[in-house]
């Protein structure tokens, strides 16, 4: 199949690439951009693994197609907080406990990172709907809620000490 | 939680793995780069059962970028076959093909395998191979499977009846006729598949030069996967070397050698090239592995006021096509530890399990994962038939510490358990009589509450005793070593295989208890074979006793060394008064404990680069190794209790409450166990609720997506409330007991008793999962409730 000349703006790095039209997203990140963080649980749009940011909103980059992101900003995982830092979210799932395989864990920083910027005040039902679209098998939800919640919290300033995981 | 001493082993100390994964910096399997590697995709058979006449590769092999197709003929030159014949009476041996060369067995049996420059190509090219099939019936139903005209799954075995045993202890047919009644329940538990969000892969690199075998794979047990990977390969062990990297989760999926697996070896090995295979999710769900699928039937011949005299077990189990596992080894430990959490000498079970056309089976978290729910199923029969309150039919039967040890009838010994302790903490904390009082209420205005109790006796550790008395061949030891390097940092390592339980984390704290050394100067090194002592690996809940255990004995010969180094350069005679605390040298004199001065660093240095300053006949260096066998049999315990409203209008089950109690012996580390509780009973409820691998009669797998073979996500999953009470195990290193799989057993259990609990009313019962909503409106449908004061 003949392939496309295309540039992924990615974490604000732009990377000319060469792909098929047909390339998934997912697959012209991990191989093309050598960016692996972004897994690939499912190829067809439910696990939530392969979530990315496309100007700023979560999309699953596994129901993209890489040549249709000319012109479009792209953020993944490895873009998210400044430097080593991990941001309140990911510090909280630290924390509280909220990952164990890890491998659906960038998919719901990315779409959880995105929720709590539109909440700040979060219930933890708000919560539970947020993160339904993605399927952890590890941890049962429980501790990635108190994470959720907890970074919500020192994102409006207030430090929830504690927490589950060091109950 | 009450545990002794201990400065390092229960603190709560976040995991050590977090800050990669969270980064997106882990490696797992697909993320490692491998110069000029190939891919593989294979050729699945669309039937269910058929011959194959033919397959015609010649339009895929011209395809540009395919550089190889290869079939059974040729993987059958370069591996040997699976044989799966362990001495176990009733269990036929049987053999398989690396790929199948004349017949297909299951819709997604691998026929072909493509290697081509790139994952897309390799897919194209899959469909330009052409199979001839002649298409046989098949058998895909367990009850169909025992009729002599079924057709014959396994074509070398007499019928499709791989496996049964029958087992009886004291005598069970007298205690039947002397008994007031004889009650009987029944228990279906559907087909599931385990669903690591990573599915399974693999990467192998072949060094022609060293005639090297580099296998990358996510793998529950890197020893004995090198051991098998070797011999289906004729390569010597010294030639093969399992990386086991980051894993996406496993649950028992990652045990086997597949076929697929020793297909992508092979080819790099004769293609002298790299070649890796990621699975994708429709072969994760139709060709993998599956657990499960068995109906079980207890009689309980019982007093009139609930005491249990006598029980019998029925097991039935659909094991699908192929024996990745001896095909007894599933039902059997149901059989073996059903009896659990109550006193009953008169027991008899007859386990059979049948071959059919689906994909085989395999262990998936909590292999024996029906188990509670059949016992304390049974337990609620029993109180539903004779008119008594199920808590009360539980109090009259349940083992108390007094009992202890018990020998099950089965021969198994039950101690350092407390299942009495957990059932009345589990009842106190969800506050029984109040809910009693609540339900009354809320059935008045026709709404159904229901409460579910479920106590687990979960076996944990099989050490070797209990594989030898099971009769199959291989250990249940734990190898581990440790090295404090020259600076005084520590590396250890086990033949675990991580597959996301947070070893790095628990284990280091066995390793810092043992030594006396902060959590933070230790690292945990795991997964590669080149690195790792030769242990059994991940499976079951052997995790933290055995690993654990042994980690935390090889410390204590550490410590031992390191002290002995110290009394020598402080001019003691001995060691007893020294103690070594966050890596430093602590005297014990009239006033107290105080520093030495001496560090573990220090003592490293001795060791290594002045070792004329050792104690005489001391060899220099501090490096340990150490193995250990544990008990035959481990045990933890738990009691779960689920509070449900079932709204009879639309079949939907809501959890209002959830609680588990837990009895896990001393805990590693609270933060990773109660993670691993969360888990264990979030696909617990998940299975019960939701999950199911459906095959329609003629074979077809119908559940081949996550929009078919639905997972449970927060939405459907409660908050759980956790009530540690924990007490060490008396006869393993540190008390521990092991868990991670009970949680499963209890959610089961606990769910399905809410249920036909909330349903009680309309003298109903569920005795079949999934709990879909079609199947509860089809039970209650047309039915009115009882009068509310029934109960």
């Amino acid at each position: 199949m003949e392939r496309m000349r295309i540039t992924l703006d990615v974490n604000g790095v732009r990377y000319p690439i060469e792909v098929e039209p047909r390339k998934l997203l997912s697959d012209a990140l991990r191989e093309d951009c050598r960016l692996t963080g972004t897994h690939v649980g499912c190829e067809h749009g439910v696990c939530g693994a392969c979530t990315v940011w496309i100007d700023g909103h979560p999309a699953r980059a596994c129901l993209t197609f890489a040549a249709q992101m000319e012109g479009h900003a792209i953020t993944t995982i490895e873009g998210i907080g400044a430097g080593d830092r991990l941001t309140p979210l990911q510090q909280a799932l630290h924390e509280h406990h909220g990952l164990q395989c890890g491998f659906c864990t960038p998919g719901i920083v990315m779409t959880l990172g995105n929720f709590l910027d539109g909440h700040p005040d979060p219930s933890d039902d708000e919560i539970r709907e947020a993160l339904s679209g993605h399927l952890c098998r590890c941890t049962g939800y429980h501790n990635i809620v108190a994470a959720v919640r907890d970074a919500a919290a020192r994102m409006r300033g207030h430090h929830v000490d504690g927490g589950d995981a060091a109950a | 939680m009450p545990q002794p001493d201990f400065r390092y082993i229960g603190t709560p100390v976040p995991r050590r793995e977090d800050a990669r994964l969270l980064t997106g910096h882990g490696r797992y399997v697909d993320d490692i780069e491998i110069p000029g590697v190939l891919h593989a995709c294979f050729v699945r058979s669309p039937h269910a059962h058929a011959r194959i006449l033919s397959i015609d590769a010649s339009a895929a092999r011209a395809m540009p970028g395919v550089v190889t197709i290869v079939t059974g003929h040729e993987l059958a030159k370069w591996t040997t076959r699976h044989r799966m014949a362990p001495p176990i009476e009733g269990l036929h041996p049987v053999e398989m093909d690396t790929l199948p060369i004349d017949r297909v067995r299951f819709q997604g049996d691998p026929v072909a395998c493509v290697v081509a420059t790139d994952r897309y190509v390799a897919e194209d090219a899959c469909e330009q191979v052409q199979v001839d099939y002649e298409m046989l019936a098949p058998v895909t139903d367990m009850h169909q499977a025992l009729d002599p005209a079924a057709p014959r799954v396994d074509e070398t075995l007499p019928s499709n009846l791989i496996s049964h045993q029958h087992f009886d202890h004291g005598d069970v047919a007298s205690r039947k006729s002397c008994a007031h009644r004889v009650v009987e329940a029944s228990f279906s538990q559907h087909r599931q598949t385990h669903l690591p969000i990573e599915t399974r892969g693999c990467a192998a690199v072949w060094d022609e030069g060293r005639a090297h075998l580099t296998m990358h794979i996510g793998c529950q047990v890197p020893h004995p996967m090198r051991t098998q990977l070797a011999a289906r390969l004729r390569l010597p062990e010294t030639q093969v070397t399992i990386v086991s990297p980051d894993v996406g989760g496993a649950f028992g999926q990652k045990i086997a050698l597949y076929r697929e697996e020793l297909t992508v070896a092979a080819l790099a090995r004769e293609l002298r090239r790299p070649v890796r295979w990621r699975e994708d999710r429709l072969e994760n769900l139709l060709a993998a592995s599956n657990s499960r699928e068995q109906l079980c039937r207890t009689r309980a011949a019982v007093t009139a006021d609930g005491k249990l005299l006598a029980l019998e077990l029925d097991v039935l189990e659909d094991f699908g096509a192929y024996c990745f596992y001896p095909a007894n080894y599933l039902a059997r430990v149901v059989a073996m530890i059903l009896t659990g959490p109550y006193k009953v000498q008169d027991y008899a079970f007859d386990v059979k399990v049948v071959l059919t056309n689906k994909c085989g089976n395999g262990p998936m978290r909590a292999p024996m994962a029906i188990t509670s729910w059949v016992i304390e199923g049974t337990m609620d029969a029993i109180a539903r038939e004779l008119g008594l309150d199920p808590v009360e039919v539980r109090r009259r039967n349940m083992l108390e510490t007094a009992d202890l040890p018990y020998t099950m009838p089965t021969g198994e010994v039950l101690s350092d358990v407390t299942p009495r302790a957990t059932l009345e903490g589990a009842l106190q904390a969800i506050g029984y009589d109040a809910f009693r009082a609540r339900q009354r209420e809320a059935r008045t205005q026709g709404r159904c509450l229901g409460l579910g109790i479920c106590t687990v006796v979960e076996s944990t550790t099989y050490g070797s005793a209990f594989y030898k008395a099971a009769g199959i061949p291989g250990s249940g030891h734990e190898s581990a070593w440790i090295r404090v390097e020259p600076s005084g940092v520590v590396n250890a390592s086990t033949g675990l295989g991580a597959t996301g339980q947070g070893y790095e984390t628990s284990l280091a704290h066995a390793v810092a208890e043992g030594l006396g050394v902060d959590t933070g100067r230790i690292r945990i090194l795991l997964g590669n074979t080149d690195i790792a002592p030769y242990g059994m690996g991940s499976r079951g809940a052997r995790g933290g006793t055995a690993g654990g255990g042994t980690l935390y004995l090889c410390a204590l010969d550490a410590r031992a060394k390191v002290l002995a180094i110290a009394a020598k350069s402080l001019g003691l005679p001995d060691a007893g008064a020294l103690r070594m605390v966050d890596g430093r040298v602590e005297c014990h004199d009239a006033a107290g404990w105080i520093d030495t001065g001496i560090t573990l660093a220090s003592v490293a240095r001795t060791a290594y680069l002045d070792p004329l300053a050792l104690p005489d006949g001391m060899a220099p260096g501090l490096d340990f190794s150490r193995s250990y066998d544990p008990p035959p049999m481990t045990y933890s315990n738990a009691t779960h209790a689920c509070e449900v409203e079932v709204d009879v209008q639309t079949g939907g089950v809501r959890i209002l409450r959830y609680l588990a109690a837990e009895d896990c012996g001393t805990v590693l580390s609270p933060v990773v166990v109660e993670g691993q509780q969360h888990g264990a009973i979030a696909m617990g409820l998940s299975n019960a609720l939701l999950e199911h691998v459906v095959y329609d009669e003629t074979g077809q797998n119908l559940s081949g997506s996550l929009a078919d073979y639905l997972v449970a996500t927060a939405c459907e999953i409660p908050p759980i409330e956790l009530l540690p009470m924990h007490t060490p195990s008396t006869r393993t290193p540190a008390g521990l007991k092991g868990m991670a799989e009970g949680g499963v057993m209890g959610a089961i259990g606990a769910i399905m008793n809410a249920v036909n609990d909330a349903l009680a009313p309309f003298g109903v019962t569920v005795d079949r999962q999934p709990l879909t909503p079609m199947y509860l409106r089809a039970l209650v449908r047309g039915k009115s409730p009882f009068p509310a004061e029934t109960r």
